[in-house]
């Protein structure tokens, strides 16, 4: 039966799968565009400073940042400088996809690393390591897919204004959940369990520490290099150790290629 | 002070050059480069921790850095049901969709 799935979606039209693949992130796009547009259009943006934000800097949090900045009358370049903080941890998505991406051209890797950012990562991260058959320029699409859906949402955002009133933290709580449920689908030992929950912790302290989203970065690094250093080292001391037992899946999803 | 439109458009070239080169670098300089098996490792527990950082300032961190839990009732616990439905469905659409109106019907109830 799960061949004959698989056999359907084979012939499904391309963009039809590049869509399927992308669709939880762009329906939850949806909500949070419209915001986003209304915010930056409350903040004095235009339609086209809305159409160029939403294309180039492509990020939710960016963006939002950019709208309350501005509505406190900041400095620019301190708002760029917040900025930098912010957008620092792409590196680390960039870093973490690039076994996938390796010998790919410079403008491919260009124009991929212009639209990537948490959401479409999460996506791609997850196909790369699930799909074998999951293609680099497919990823591309995957990001261009969930942009058109972001970019549209903020034009009409920013053109119905402040006409409609959307709950914030509700909607925004999409984005949580996108991310929760990439967790949970990680959680294959219980070594990864320890990671995560120390993480949140790192995170919770580098961020009152920094003041900022910089204490993202620097618990994702600090955690990220515990996991790795634990699990070399349970490997050579323990290599019988339960905490690198496979935790079993109660819906049985496909084996990963990383193994 | 109220800023206009050249200026916006100043911004959001500045802010395209600081979100384009952290994207960009890293993967530019391991695009012909060969990645040692030691980074690879190192960076298979980079999703699980950023996603995990990224969850708790989403949750419990406020808009001026400090760690808080008033009001946040529904989000907690919506993110629980949230960690169940993903760890039995295994399905991201559902899991967005499904948190999305627990934390909408948690709200008006907490």
């Amino acid at each position: 039966m799960g061949k004959n799935i698989a056999k359907s979606r084979e012939k499904l039209p391309y963009w039809r799968r590049i869509l399927d693949a992308s669709l939880p992130v762009d329906l939850s796009y949806i909500p949070i565009g419209l915001a986003c547009g209304i915010l930056l259009n409350a903040s004095g943006f235009n339609v086209w400073t809305t159409l160029m934000v939403s294309v180039m800097v492509f990020s939710g949090g960016a963006q939002f940042l950019i709208a309350s900045l501005l509505a406190t009358s900041a400095p620019m370049y301190s708002v760029i400088l917040m900025m930098f903080f912010l957008e620092l941890r792409y590196a680390l998505l960039g870093s973490s996809l690039s076994k996938y991406l390796h010998g790919q051209s410079l403008g491919f890797t260009a124009l991929f690393a212009a639209s990537m950012n948490d959401e479409n990562y999460a996506l791609n991260y997850l196909k790369f390591s699930t799909d074998k058959k999951f293609t680099p320029k497919e990823a591309l699409h995957v990001e261009h897919m969930t942009l058109v859906f972001w970019t549209i949402s903020n034009l009409i955002g920013s053109l119905i204004g402040s006409a409609i009133h959307i709950d914030l933290t509700i909607v925004h709580f999409a984005l949580t959940a996108l991310f929760l449920y990439m967790i949970v689908v990680q959680l294959k030992n219980g070594l990864i369990i320890l990671i995560c929950i120390l993480s949140g912790f790192l995170a919770a302290y580098f961020m009152v520490l920094t003041k900022s989203t910089l204490g993202l970065v620097i618990s994702t690094i600090v955690a990220s290099f515990i996991g790795f250093m634990a699990e070399a080292s349970i490997r050579k001391f323990f290599p019988n150790s339960s905490l690198l037992r496979h935790i079993k899946n109660p819906a049985g999803s496909p084996e990963d290629v990383d193994e | 002070m109220e800023w206009n439109t050249t200026q916006h458009v100043w911004l959001i070239l500045g802010c395209f050059c600081v979100a384009f080169a952290p994207r960009l670098i890293p993967l530019l300089f391991f695009r012909t480069r060969k990645i040692p098996n030691w980074f690879n490792e190192w960076m298979r527990y980079v999703p699980v921790s950023l996603f995990t950082a990224l969850v708790v300032k989403d949750i419990f961190i406020t808009p001026d850095y400090v760690v808080s839990v008033v009001n946040r009732a529904p989000e907690m616990i919506a993110a629980v049901i949230v960690i169940g439905i993903a760890y039995w469905t295994r399905s991201m659409a559902i899991s967005v969709v499904l948190g999305l109106c627990a934390v909408f019907l948690l709200a008006l109830v907490v």
